[in-house]
């Protein structure tokens, strides 16, 4: 007696829509760049000494925050960037011209 | 309204058809053997490194931290500064670089036996195989209307997975906070602003990967995943299923002879599908979705035991070997991938041990050029900042180089530099007005006094009136 086939008939209770993995799919690459970009860059520049003199650099001149704010600065434009590329590919062949 | 028009409408009634097959949740079957012994191992070991190393002290202090506010880094008795960043350079051209090597060796070993997203994976099914039993139970119990038993399972599930993945979001930001102190914040429930954002970052990222989004992060949103085909070629380890052997596939009785079927090795159970955390037939060739996990090797050898065949129906093989021929090891690729590596480790580990202990940055006072001063000397002003990279104190002495009869400060300064401190200072440099004339180029030399080691040499300008 052989083993039922494989079970493609279990309860799809998680599934991950097509948004889902658009989502999936902006968001962990950019991240993956945002965190290089932000070890890169704090490597380099302290986040004490930017900021010059503004209200902005009230806020990072605690360096926790720093850190947590640039990091989630460069993951804003990075996911910009992906889900703009993400966009441009979906949307490649549905013009009307 | 007519029928043709209900019919009519019926025709042009657009139709939504998804691009995606629906995800089914994949409950792995139980596998034993050889390669999961070996999986089993590296999820101890990579997980023990990530849990323990926290807690480990090295000279008095946390053996592995990563203290941002105070920009060192420090991994047991070595200590990184900024000015050591071409080290983290090194570090992720050699990671990759190892990647690219390995890939080209043995295929997808990352994947199947390192990536943190392989190894939580398996503890999170580990956990739930703990609550709710094995494969058959869980596809039960999933399919169960939801009653007490269900609910009790289910909770204690997600409650022991959210408290692990709590922990191991502490046990990240105990890399950044000294643990001792986040210990003692979390007994007070005193922990508050950015560590408990992260503790509550990366504990929800480690649920959410390892619990809900598990082989999807492999399928749809690995990049590695997809490139990796790019470094594979006739000679690398991949994971194979003999069709030569196995086909044509089919159930037979266990007491007839062998002589007398015409079908291969494969008994079609079907096993290897039922092992396969992400879900794919490895009998139908070589997939993307194959994370090279070797499940289905131990659970493929386990059923070939049983039914008296020999082992290795699937195997780590290479495509060489599968057509009758010889494979290299050695070949332009892994040999360029392993030379540049080779190179590359012995450069930067040489580099490391040869770092410079000290830094010294002398930036000209920007007031006045030069100075005559009323014994017939020019003097220069210079900021000093000189760093301690080590974490004892020392006393440095500065000396100057290539200016005749220049003297700094009447004398040789020396200072005492904290462990790891920085110390400021602003120094005169004086030279003879009658023989000094122009621009100049001088190096300030910085000396350990005790040693007598030269440490390192700082050019700077010495400005003369013509």
């Amino acid at each position: 007696m052989t083993e039922p086939a494989f079970h493609r008939d279990e309860p799809a209770r998680r599934s991950l829509s097509r948004i889902g993995r658009d989502v999936a799919m902006v968001l962990w690459p950019s991240f993956l760049a945002a965190s290089l970009e932000s070890m890169v860059f704090f490597a380099i520049f302290d986040p004490v000494y930017l900021g010059g003199g503004t209200a902005l650099a009230e806020l990072i001149s605690n360096q926790n925050a720093g850190y947590a704010l640039g990091f989630f600065f460069f993951w804003g434009f990075t996911t910009l960037s992906s889900a703009l590329t993400v966009y441009l590919a979906r949307t490649e062949n549905s013009g009307s011209v | 309204m007519t029928s043709s028009d209900e019919s009519a409408k019926d025709a042009v009634r657009e139709e939504i058809i998804s691009f995606y097959a629906k995800h089914e949740k994949i409950h792995p079957r139980e596998v034993i053997g050889g390669f999961s012994k070996l999986r089993r191992i590296a999820v101890f070991a990579l997980l023990g490194i990530f849990y323990l190393a926290p807690w480990l002290s090295w000279d008095g202090r946390q053996a592995v931290l990563f203290d941002l506010p105070g920009r060192k880094f420090y991994i047991w008795g070595l200590v990184l500064w900024p000015q050591d960043f071409i080290f983290l350079t090194w570090l992720l051209v050699l990671l990759g670089l190892s990647l690219f090597f390995f890939t080209a060796l043995a295929g997808r070993l990352w994947c199947g036996y390192a990536c943190p997203q392989t190894v939580w994976t398996e503890v999170f099914v580990w956990i739930e195989a703990w609550i709710e039993g094995d494969r058959n139970k869980r596809i039960k119990l999933d399919r169960a209307a939801w009653g007490f038993e269900k609910t009790l399972k289910k909770s204690t599930k997600q409650a022991i997975w959210v408290i692990f993945a709590l922990w191991t979001g502490v046990t990240f930001v105990g890399f950044f906070v000294p643990v001792i102190d986040l210990m003692h914040g979390l007994a007070h429930l005193d922990v508050n602003g950015w560590p408990l954002f992260w503790i509550l970052f990366y504990g929800g990222a480690t649920y959410a990967n390892a619990g809900f989004m598990r082989e999807q992060v492999c399928k749809y949103m690995c990049p590695y995943a997809r490139f990796q085909s790019a470094m594979f070629d006739r000679d690398t380890l991949i994971i194979t299923y003999d069709q030569a052997r196995g086909e044509p596939r089919g159930a037979r009785s266990r007491h007839a002879p062998r002589s007398q079927d015409t079908l291969g090795d494969c008994v079609d159970c079907t096993v290897c599908v039922q092992v396969c955390p992400t879900g794919i037939d490895i009998r139908q060739g070589l997939q993307y979705e194959c994370i090279a996990c070797a499940a289905c090797i131990d659970a493929c050898d386990t059923v070939m035991d049983k039914v008296g065949y020999p082992r290795g129906l699937i195997r780590y093989t290479t495509q060489q070997a599968m057509d009758g021929q010889k494979t290299r090891i050695l070949r332009g690729r892994t040999l360029v991938y392993g030379l540049l590596l080779g190179l590359l480790f012995t450069v930067g580990v040489v580099g490391l041990l040869n770092r410079k202990t000290a830094d010294l940055d002398a930036i000209r006072d920007r007031n006045a050029l030069y100075r005559e001063t009323a014994t017939g000397q020019i003097e220069n002003v210079y900021l000093l900042r000189v760093l301690n990279k080590k974490m004892l104190p020392r006393t440095f002495r500065l000396t100057v180089e290539g200016l005749e009869g220049a003297v700094i400060d009447g004398g040789t300064p020396r200072w005492l530099v904290a462990g790891g401190e920085v110390y400021t200072t602003a120094i005169r440099l004086e030279a003879p007005a009658a023989t000094i004339h122009g621009g100049h180029t001088v190096r300030f030399i910085l000396t350990d006094d005790v040693s007598g080691q030269r440490l390192l040499a700082e050019k700077a300008r010495f400005i003369a009136p013509p």
